[in-house]
């Protein structure tokens, strides 16, 4: 698992690339602890490379998800895999957080 | 034969002496009627009386008992030493006789006292012989033990060529005489037992060995003397034989007494080395008693101030965790060192190994130097870990050579070592501990799911649950309702080992709280919460105790048999895989519901709903966690939805049982060889496909 983040004016751009398991979740956790995330406008995270995500994984996000909301700061999923997306969707999470199909739509949103 | 071989050999060596003794008595006219005796004879009785001595001193078991040198030698002393006395005094008492002119001496004592001797003789050089093999053979190589033998021959047919009354020419008898000389010499210089003599024993060998020639000496010069006795016409008893056996027996007195008395001096150093080797060996039996920490720091403070000789030494242990820190002192308290300590501090020195010979010409350490002369600081530490350090002081220079500096390093070396042999042994411990008490958390989630499964007449039900670990998150459970109604729960606890299986534990107790009934409903159906109801409960319940991180998934349903249907809503939790015997069908429920802990607040009503649905006979029901449908296979793909659909699609009609096993069949065949990620549970509920009448 590997976890890039490319900063830019107002979003910050997360870049998922392998498993998201309990070992990688960590590093994921970390990178959503920074300080600093809270002044961006939105959290976009690229899901294309993302080939599995398990209940850790998932953790990491809405253990966060509250937290962003609460400073107005929006966590975008796009380019995310079926299976991935399979994932979201059983747990109801679709309904929770922004899920789109593309980059251009995710700057959008 | 062999055994009694000592015995016949002293019957015939004593028949040999008796008709010794008549000879020489008839040569001295005592005994007139065996004056006739041939010379030949007397010497045959000599020379077997030799052989059968020397026979029986071989034949005996190997007079050196394991080290025991010394003991050797004190019975060398106590039994020939004592017989070269008696032959002395005899001599004396021979002697006195004689010179007085005694009607019972003359000729016929000289005879008889010469023969005892001859005997004693005889006997004092076999016992010798054989005794000095066993100290050559001490941890000899084969080859030593070939040249013995051979020498053993060699020695032999000398006696034998005494018998043929042979006389070559004077230069071969030297030359022969001489080599076989040289032989015995060469074989004496085997004194490999010295080395393992202590300083006292040296001294007692010494003593012995000095005692032992004497005893010698007594014997060789009774015979030079009695030689040329007018009175005795005895053959002369300096048989080329008892002059090489004496000889060699001499010799190798005499060089170990020589190897002896100059390893005196190096004797102290020799028990040093044995001492260091002890002391190693004490360490490391210390590992294999498995003894505290202290003791082990004690040992190697005692054993190492022991084995280089050192004045003072003492021992620091820093502060580790809880443990305080520590200091071990030989010779010296804590007061005497704190100067010394402060210098050696101030010095820089204590991270590193640090070895000096000479500290009064060292500047920053003159201080030291003025009562020490000579100084080690050895830190004991291993890769990762700093366990203290230890310091060794000594009044004379140069007191620490190459050799103590190797030892001071192996002990240190060997003490790091007992210390994480013990903190290994301390840790496999304690996980044992926690190895039980996971088994037993184990029994107690096993008896959290149910054993005996609710039976009616109307539906069946097989389970199966596989926990990843000792414990899991895993959990589904069964009530039957009044008025022919069954609950089911199902449900996943995210994460898995101990804080999973609380977390499933409670939702057992919720689901037992709030399946208990409200005694205060209006009617039997209000009684129970509908399942969108339980999980909005649930949600709220697990607020408060559920990690951050941490949600469950969770599927409820409510059967209704009078209702031939069934409600259930679903928390985030698999699809349910549904067979639909009329339409002849198999599909997964579609159905939207967050699973619990994932918002935690009141807002969490609006992400969860009912679902009704009528069931018909012979319908099944699927309900399973997502350890089933994402087990893994040899190449790492999942098991899927799909694929379990396509079980069910073969198998629906045979009963619940059968189903299960038939699934998980599949499931196995398809995870073969790779280990279980996820705890994985399925319930297969199948409807009766003979539906009694409803009593209500």
């Amino acid at each position: 698992m590997k976890v890039t983040a490319q900063p830019s004016a107002d979003a910050l751009l997360l870049l998922l690339d392998g498993e998201l398991d309990a070992s990688s979740a960590v590093l994921l956790d970390t990178e959503f602890n920074k300080p600093d995330l809270l002044d961006y406008r939105k959290v976009l995270v690229d899901c294309a490379k993302l080939s599995y995500i398990s209940s850790a994984g998932l953790g990491v996000f809405i253990s966060h998800l509250q937290r962003l909301q609460d400073n107005n700061v929006k966590l975008v999923f796009f380019n995310m895999q079926e299976k991935v997306f399979n994932v979201f969707e059983i747990l109801g999470l679709d309904s929770l957080m922004t899920i789109v199909p593309t980059q251009a739509e995710a700057l959008a949103a | 034969m062999r055994q009694r071989l000592p015995f016949y050999s002293l019957v015939l060596a004593g028949i040999s002496w008796g008709l010794l003794l008549l000879g020489a008595l008839g040569r001295v006219q005592a005994l007139p009627q065996l004056a006739g005796w041939p010379r030949w004879g007397i010497i045959l009785a000599q020379a077997s009386f030799v052989f059968f001595i020397f026979l029986n001193q071989r034949a005996q078991p190997n007079p050196l008992q394991g080290y025991h040198f010394v003991g050797l030698l004190r019975q060398l002393v106590r039994g020939p030493g004592l017989l070269a006395g008696f032959a002395l005094g005899l001599g004396l008492i021979e002697r006195a006789f004689s010179a007085s002119g005694a009607p019972v001496g003359g000729p016929a004592l000289l005879a008889v006292v010469y023969t005892v001797n001859l005997g004693l003789f005889v006997a004092f050089l076999a016992r010798t012989n054989y005794a000095w093999r066993s100290l050559i053979l001490f941890k000899s190589p084969l080859r030593l033990q070939r040249e013995w033998v051979f020498f053993e021959v060699l020695l032999g047919s000398m006696l034998m060529l005494q018998l043929l009354n042979w006389h070559p020419p004077a230069i071969v008898n030297t030359v022969v005489f001489t080599s076989l000389a040289l032989f015995g010499a060469y074989l004496g210089t085997n004194q490999k037992w010295v080395a393992y003599l202590t300083r006292p024993q040296k001294w007692q060998a010494v003593i012995y060995e000095v005692l032992l020639l004497l005893g010698l000496l007594v014997f060789v010069q009774y015979f030079r003397a009695t030689q040329f006795d007018p009175l005795l016409l005895a053959p002369e008893p300096q048989g080329a034989f008892l002059v090489l056996t004496a000889f060699f027996a001499a010799f190798y007195s005499a060089m170990g007494l020589l190897v002896t008395f100059f390893n005196l001096p190096t004797a102290q150093v020799q028990e040093q080395r044995r001492t260091e080797i002890l002391n190693i060996q004490r360490l490391t039996q210390i590992i294999q008693r498995g003894q505290s920490q202290v003791e082990i720091y004690q040992t190697l403070l005692a054993t190492t101030a022991d084995t280089v000789q050192a004045d003072i030494a003492w021992l620091d242990v820093p502060a580790d965790g809880p443990a305080a820190a520590t200091e071990y002192y030989f010779n010296v308290d804590k007061e005497a060192t704190s100067h010394l300590r402060s210098l050696i501090a101030y010095a820089g020195l204590g991270d590193e190994s640090f070895v000096d010979n000479n500290l009064a010409a060292k500047v920053e350490l003159a201080q030291v130097g003025a009562r020490y002369r000579s100084l080690a600081v050895l830190p004991l530490h291993s890769v990762q870990h700093r366990y203290g350090t230890l310091y060794v002081l000594k009044h004379i220079p140069y007191g620490f050579d190459p050799e103590d500096v190797s030892v001071l390093r192996s002990f240190a070396d060997q003490t790091v070592l007992s210390l994480e042999n013990l903190t290994l042994a301390t840790i496999a411990l304690h996980n044992q501990r926690t190895q039980e008490e996971l088994k037993i958390a184990s029994e107690v989630q096993d008896s959290l799911i149910p054993k005996k499964l609710p039976t009616d007449d109307w539906f069946e039900i097989s389970t199966h649950s596989l926990a990843a670990k000792e414990v899991g998150g895993d959990f589904y459970d069964f009530l039957l309702l009044p008025g022919r109604r069954l609950a089911v729960l199902i449900g996943d606890v995210s994460g898995k080992g101990i804080t999973a299986a609380f977390h499933m534990a409670q939702m057992k107790g919720i689901f037992h709280a709030l399946m208990q009934g409200n005694p205060l409903a209006k009617n039997e159906r209000d009684r129970f919460p509908l399942p969108s109801r339980f999980m909005m409960q649930a949600n709220t319940a697990l607020a408060h105790c559920l990690e951050r991180s941490s949600f469950i998934t969770s599927s409820l349903y409510i059967i209704d048999y009078e209702q031939g249907g069934f409600m259930f809503a679903r928390a985030g939790h698999c699809h349910t895989l549904y067979y639909h015997a009329l339409r002849e069908e198999v599909f997964y429920f579609q159905s939207t519901g967050l699973g619990l802990g994932i918002i935690r607040n009141d807002s969490y009503e609006k992400h969860i709903n009912n679902q009704f649905y009528d069931y018909g006979p012979g319908d099944v029901m699927v309900i399973y966690t997502d350890g089933i449908v994402e087990a893994r296979g040899a190449g790492q793909e999942e098991y899927g939805e799909d694929r379990l659909q396509q079980r069910l699609e073969e198998c629906y009609y045979q009963d619940a049982d059968a189903i299960k096993r038939f699934i998980l069949n599949d499931l196995n065949g398809f995870t073969t060889g790779q280990p279980i990620h996820d705890d994985q549970t399925l319930l297969v509920i199948k409807f009766k496909a003979i539906q009694p009448e409803p009593t209500a």
